[in-house]
C-alpha cells in the first residue's frame, strides 16, 4: 500500500488542474490518512508535501493573512504555512489539513519511545547509537521545516549558553520548570567545554522531537563541525561511544538548526548578534542555513558578532563576527520594529546585561562557567504579556551532581 | 565480538594474537585496551607459556606511559589462576617488584596492592622462599621509592610466614629479620619512607597481635620515635596509629603509652597533626572509656574546639553531638555548650555549618529543659546565619529536636525564624521548610498549627503571626522558582490528605481560583492547575463536583496552551477520583473532549491520553 503512494507522488504533477481525477484521488489520500500505521502515513507525508509544491504552482494564490491570524496559537500550523503558503484554494487547504493531521498522528506514534530517552537522559545517561540516529533524523524532520527566523508567541523563556554543563541545565530547569509546562528557546551553544555535551544536546533534542511547540532550539557558533574537534565535543563522543558516529548524527543535525527566532514579532533572539550584511529580517530568512557555519557573511556574523560600546561597527577580537555599536542596533531594531534584541555568547558575570537604553540584552546560562569562573546564570522569563523576568541562578550545589564517570571500554574488541 | 575469554575457536586465536600484538603497539590506547585484556591472553597461552612468556615479556615490557604501567599493576594480579594455581603464583612477584620501585606513585600504589593480593595466595613455604625475601631486597633498596613500597608489604608477609602458630626455627629467624628492617624503615633517612612506615604500623601491630612482647616493646617504641618526628607529616600519620595501636594494647599501656601522646598531639605546633587529633579523638575516647577520658583527653577535645585553626574547628564542631553523648549531660552543659556557642557565631562559614549539621543531635543527651535553655538560642542564631548552607543544615535536622521538647515549645520560638526563613533568598532554603512544614503539621494537628483561620482569630496577639504562615503555603504557589511552587502544590496535597476536604475547601481552594483568573504569569496558573488534580485524588467526590470541576472547567479556556494541558490531565484525575457512571464523570469527560479538538498539539495530546484512560 505504502508503495502505491509514493508513486502518485508523481503522478500528481502529470494531472490537469483540478481534473476530477485529482479530486478523486484526493479523497482517497485523505480517507487513507486515517490509517494508524505509521509506515503509510510517512509515505503520504512525503507524497503531501510534493503535491502541496504542485498545487502552489499551479494556481495564482492570496496568502489570507486571516488564516494565520485565526491560528496563532497553532504553531504546527504556522510553521508549515510559511513554507507552504496557505491558499484560498480549497484543494491545497485540505491537502494542507491532511498533512498537518498525518504530523500529528506520527509524534504520538513514536512519543512513548522519545519518553523513554528523555527519561534515561535525564539521569545523565547516554542512549544508545541507533537511538542517537533515529532521534536525529526525527529531529532533522521537525527542524527543516523552521525558518531560519523561527516566529515564536509568547510566553517563553529564553535561556543563553549551556556548555555541556548537564547538571547546571538540570538546575535551570529546577528553577525555570520542566519542559513542557514551561516553554523554552535555548540559544544555541550547547556543546563543548563542560563534562557532558553529549547528554544536555541529546536532552534538549529529544525535547525538541516530543515537544516541538514547547521547545525551540537555534544554532550557536559551537554547533559546528570545526569548533567541536577543538573545544571537546568530538572527543566526548569518542570517549562515549567508542566512535565518532554520534558526533556526526549530531554535526548534520546542527546544521538544521535555525539561525534566530522571533518572538510575537517584537524581539529577535540569536546567538551572537547582527551583521553589517543585513538590514532587513527577510535578509535573515534569504539566507540557505543548511550548512557548516562559513567563516565571514551574514550567517556567520549572526553567530559570532558581540556588541560593544562603539559607533558603527568595529572589528571582533574573536576573529570571526564584527562588534557592534550601539547606534547600528538602535536603526537595526527601528528599521524591523523590534523592541529587543536577546542574544548569549559572552559570559556575564551577573548572568545577564541590558546594554543600549534596554534594547539589547545579554543572557548567560552556564553558572561558574567551566567550572571555575564563579559567575551566576540567569534565564530570561517572557510572559503572555512581554514582561520580562530574570531568573538568576547559580551552580547546582556538589550533592546533585554525579562524580565524573569512569572510562567506559568501547565494546567493539572482544 | 564479544566472544569471552578462553574459547578455543580459531576467531579467539586470531583475537588474542591480535592482542599479543596490540601489547607492543605505538598507540597508547590501544596497549591499555590489551593491558585490560591481560587475563584473556593468560587463559589462551595456558599456564606453561604464560609462566614462560607472558611474564618475562611483563618483566621486559619497559613502557614509558605511567597510565600502562599501573594498568599493568592493577591487572598482574588477575592471572593468578591462569599462571597454574596457588603453586606458582610467586611467578607474578617479579612483575610487580620492578612496578613497585619506580617513581610515579600511583603505579607504585598499584604494585604494592597487587604484590599484597599476589602474597596472600602463597603459601608458607613459597612466602619464606619468594615474597619474604622480596621485602627484604625492596627494604634494603637504595633509592626510597622501594623502600616506601617494602612498607606496605610486611603486614602480608608477617601474617603469611607466622600463620598457624608456631613455625621453625627459619621462621623465627625471618619474622625477627622483619621486624627488624621495618624497625629501621621507621627510623629512614627519607621522611617519604618514615611517613609509610607510619601509615602501616597499626598493621603490622595487627599482624602480630599474639605477640604482646613485640608490641609493648618494640612497636611501642617505634611509635613513639615516629610521634617524635620533626616533620609534621610524619607525626600526622601517626595520629591514626593512636587509635589503631590502642586497640592492641592493654589498658594500663593505653593510658601510659598512648594518651599522653594523643594530649601531646592536641596541642602540637602544626595544624594539621590538631586536625588528625580532632577527627580521631572520638575513637580514641571510645575506646579508652568515658571515665579515663574524663580526666584528660576531654580537656584536649575541648581545646580543639576553641582552636585558631578553622579545619581544626571545623573537625572538632563535626563531632559535637557524639561527645556530648559520651561526655553526659551535666559535663555537656559545663564545658562544651558554651564552646558550641561561640562556635555558632564563628568567623568562619564552613565551621558553623558543620557545627548545623550536628548540633540538633545533642539534644537527645541534654534532655528537654537543657535544650530549650541552652540549645535553642544557638539553633536560632543558626537559623539566622547569612550562609545559605548552614540554614539549610539546621532545618534538615528541626524534626530532631521536636522529639525532645516537643513541638509546641518549638513553633513558639521557632516559629518567627521558621517564617522569616519560608521567604529565604536562596531558594532550597525555602524547599527545605516546605518539606518540614508536613512533619510539623503531623506533629500540632489542625487546630492547634497554624493553618485554621478560626485558631487565629481566637487570639488576637497571635493573629497575624499564624495568618502569615497560613498564606505562606498559598503564596509558595506563586513563588518565582519552580521547584518551590511544584514543592507548594505537593505540600498542600499533603496537608489536604491530613486535615480533610472541608480545611481545603475553606483554606486552599478559593486561592487557588483567584489564582487562576487573576495571575498574569502563566507559570503560576500552569502550577495551579496541576494542583487542582493533586487535590481531587485527596479531596471528597461532593468538592470535585461542587468546586474544583468548575474552576477547571473555565481554566480549561486559558489563552496558554501550558495551562490547557495541565488542566487536561489535572482532569484525568478529577475523573478517576469521582465514581465511575456519575454524571460529574460524563461532564468531566465532556470537557476532555472538547479539549482533544484543541488548537494545540500538547493539548491535544494530554487530553486524547486522559481520554483514553476511560
Amino acid at each position: 500500500m505504502s508503495k502505491r503512494f509514493s508513486l502518485w507522488g508523481n503522478f500528481w504533477r502529470i494531472f490537469e488542474p483540478n481534473s476530477s481525477l485529482k479530486n478523486n484521488l484526493l479523497d482517497y489520500v485523505i480517507r487513507a490518512s486515517k490509517d494508524v500505521v505509521s509506515s503509510v502515513s510517512l509515505v503520504l507525508l512525503v507524497f503531501l508535501r510534493g503535491a502541496l509544491f504542485c498545487a502552489q504552482e499551479e494556481t495564482r494564490f492570496v496568502r489570507v493573512a486571516e488564516t494565520r491570524k485565526t491560528n496563532a496559537n497553532n504553531r504546527d500550523l504556522n510553521s508549515i504555512s510559511s513554507r507552504f503558503p496557505v491558499e484560498t484554494n480549497p484543494l491545497s487547504l485540505s491537502l494542507f489539513s491532511t498533512y498537518c493531521y498525518i504530523i500529528r498522528i506520527l509524534r504520538m506514534a513514536s512519543s512513548s519511545e522519545v519518553d523513554a530517552w528523555i527519561a534515561t537522559l535525564r539521569k545523565c545517561e547516554i542512549i544508545d547509537e541507533n537511538s542517537v540516529k533515529k532521534l536525529c533524523q526525527m529531529a532533522v524532520e521537525i527542524l527543516v521545516e523552521e525558518s531560519n527566523v523561527q516566529n515564536i508567541s509568547s510566553p517563553v523563556t529564553i535561556c543563553g549558553d549551556i556548555h555541556g554543563q548537564f547538571y547546571d541545565l538540570k538546575e535551570l530547569f529546577s528553577v525555570g520548570g520542566e519542559c513542557p509546562d514551561t516553554n523554552y528557546l535555548f540559544m544555541g551553544d550547547f556543546v563543548d567545554r563542560g563534562f557532558y555535551s553529549v547528554e544536555t544536546f541529546l536532552l534538549l533534542l529529544a525535547l525538541k522531537v516530543r515537544y516541538p511547540d514547547r521547545m525551540f532550539l537555534i544554532r550557536g557558533n559551537h554547533e559546528c563541525r570545526q569548533i567541536t574537534q577543538v573545544y571537546g565535543f568530538y572527543d566526548e563522543c569518542l570517549r562515549k561511544y567508542g566512535s565518532v558516529n554520534v558526533w556526526r548524527y549530531c554535526t548534520d543535525v546542527f546544521d538544521y538548526l535555525s539561525l534566530s527566532a522571533m518572538i510575537d514579532g517584537r524581539a529577535l533572539c540569536v546567538h551572537g548578534g547582527l551583521s553589517p550584511n543585513i538590514t532587513t529580517i527577510d535578509e535573515i530568512r534569504a539566507i540557505d542555513r543548511k550548512r557548516e557555519v562559513p567563516h565571514e557573511g551574514p550567517m556567520c556574523d549572526l553567530l559570532w558578532s558581540d556588541p560593544e560600546d562603539i559607533k558603527g561597527w568595529g572589528l571582533s577580537p574573536r576573529g570571526a563576527g564584527y562588534l557592534f555599536g550601539d547606534d547600528a542596533c538602535k536603526s537595526f531594531n527601528e528599521k524591523n520594529a523590534l523592541k529587543l534584541i536577546c542574544r548569549a555568547h559572552q559570559l556575564v558575570m551577573e548572568g545577564y546585561k541590558w546594554m543600549f537604553d534596554k534594547e539589547l540584552v545579554t543572557v548567560w546560562s552556564a553558572p561558574n562557567y567551566c567550572y571555575r569562573c564563579g559567575n551566576v546564570a540567569s534565564l530570561l522569563e517572557l510572559d503572555e504579556h512581554f514582561t520580562p523576568r530574570f531568573k538568576v541562578f547559580e551552580a547546582a550545589p556538589d550533592s546533585n551532581r554525579a562524580a565524573p564517570g569512569k572510562r567506559t571500554v568501547p565494546d567493539y574488541f572482544l | 565480538m564479544n566472544s569471552g575469554g578462553g574459547g578455543g575457536g580459531p576467531d579467539d586465536v586470531v583475537a588474542v594474537a591480535a592482542l599479543i600484538d596490540e601489547l607492543k603497539s605505538e598507540d597508547v590506547r590501544l596497549r591499555l585496551n590489551s593491558i585490560s585484556r591481560l587475563s584473556t591472553i593468560a587463559a589462551a597461552l595456558g599456564p606453561e607459556r604464560t609462566r614462560n612468556e607472558l611474564v618475562p615479556f611483563l618483566v621486559d615490557m619497559n613502557d614509558d606511559d605511567d597510565e600502562c604501567l599501573m594498568a599493568v599493576a592493577e591487572h598482574i594480579p588477575s592471572l593468578v589462576t591462569s599462571v597454574g594455581g596457588d603453586e606458582f603464583v610467586h611467578a607474578l612477584l617479579l612483575p610487580l617488584e620492578s612496578l613497585s620501585t619506580v617513581e610515579e606513585t600511583v603505579v607504585r600504589q598499584k604494585a604494592v596492592e597487587g604484590l599484597v593480593k599476589v602474597g596472600e595466595r602463597c603459601d608458607r613455604a613459597s612466602a619464606m622462599e619468594h615474597f619474604c625475601p622480596l621485602v627484604k631486597r625492596l627494604a634494603t633498596g637504595e633509592w626510597f621509592t622501594a623502600r616506601v613500597s617494602a612498607c606496605g608489604l610486611f603486614a602480608c608477609a608477617l601474617e603469611k610466614v607466622s600463620s598457624n602458630g608456631n613455625g621453625g626455627e627459619e621462621e623465627k629467624k625471618m619474622i625477627a629479620q622483619l621486624r627488624s628492617l621495618f624497625g629501621q624503615l621507621c627510623d629512614d633517612e627519607t621522611p617519604m619512607v618514615r611517613r609509610a612506615a607510619a601509615t602501616n604500623l597499626g598493621k603490622v601491630a595487627e599482624a602480630s597481635v599474639e605477640d604482646k612482647q613485640f608490641i609493648n616493646d618494640e612497636v611501642l617504641n617505634w611509635f613513639g620515635k615516629l610521634t617524635a618526628d620533626e616533620q609534621d607529616s610524619v607525626r600526622l600519620l601517626a595520629v591514626d596509629d593512636c587509635v589503631s595501636l590502642s586497640k592492641l594494647v592493654s589498658e594500663e599501656e593505653r593510658l601510659k603509652s598512648i594518651v599522653p601522646v594523643a594530649l601531646k598531639f592536641s596541642s602540637d605546633t602544626s595544624w594539621r597533626v590538631r586536625y588528625a587529633v580532632a577527627q580521631q579523638i572520638y575513637e580514641l575516647c571510645e575506646i579508652i572509656g568515658a571515665d579515663f577520658a574524663r580526666e584528660d583527653l576531654f580537656p584536649a577535645y575541648e581545646n580543639l574546639l576553641e582552636d585558631a585553626e578553622a579545619e581544626v574547628r571545623i573537625a572538632a564542631a563535626a563531632k559535637v553531638s557524639k561527645f556530648c553523648a559520651l561526655a553526659g549531660p551535666e559535663r555537656s552543659r559545663e564545658n562544651i555548650i558554651p564552646r558550641v556557642r561561640e562556635l555558632a557565631k564563628d568567623a568562619s562559614q564552613h565551621v558553623r555549618a558543620a557545627l548545623a549539621s550536628v548540633v540538633m543531635e545533642s539534644a537527645p543527651t541534654l534532655g528537654k529543659e537543657e535544650t530549650v535553655n541552652q540549645l535553642l538560642p544557638i539553633f536560632l542564631v543558626l537559623l539566622k546565619d547569612e550562609f545559605p548552607d548552614v540554614r539549610l543544615n539546621v532545618i534538615g535536622k528541626l524534626d530532631q529536636v521536636n522529639e525532645v521538647i516537643g513541638v509546641d515549645t518549638l513553633s513558639k520560638e521557632l516559629l518567627p525564624a521558621i517564617k522569616d526563613l519560608a521567604e529565604d533568598r536562596h531558594w532550597r532554603v525555602r524547599l527545605a521548610i516546605i518539606e518540614y512544614i508536613p512533619i510539623l503539621a503531623t506533629q500540632t494537628g489542625e487546630s492547634s498549627f497554624l493553618f485554621s483561620k478560626e485558631a487565629s482569630t481566637s487570639d488576637s496577639e497571635n493573629n497575624s503571626a499564624e495568618d502569615v504562615l497560613n498564606s505562606l503555603c498559598l503564596r509558595w504557589l506563586a513563588d518565582p522558582v519552580s521547584s518551590i511552587r511544584q514543592a507548594a502544590g505537593q505540600n498542600l496535597q499533603n496537608l489536604t490528605a491530613l486535615f480533610g476536604s472541608a480545611w481545603a475547601k475553606e483554606h486552599v481552594i478559593p486561592k487557588l481560583e483567584s489564582l487562576l483568573q487573576t495571575e498574569k504569569n502563566y507559570l503560576v496558573r500552569v502550577t495551579v492547575a496541576s494542583t487542582l488534580g493533586m487535590l481531587a485524588e485527596k479531596v471528597d467526590e461532593g468538592d470535585i463536583t461542587g468546586t474544583l470541576f468548575p474552576i477547571a472547567k473555565a481554566a480549561a479556556a486559558d489563552s496558554v496552551a501550558n495551562v490547557r494541558f495541565n488542566i487536561a490531565k489535572s482532569l484525568e484525575k478529577m475523573a478517576k477520583s469521582v465514581s465511575a457512571g456519575s454524571a460529574i464523570r460524563t461532564e468531566i469527560l465532556e470537557v476532555l473532549d472538547g479539549l482533544k479538538a484543541d488548537a494545540d498539539v500538547d493539548v491535544q495530546f494530554y487530553a486524547s491520553e486522559a481520554r483514553n484512560a476511560f
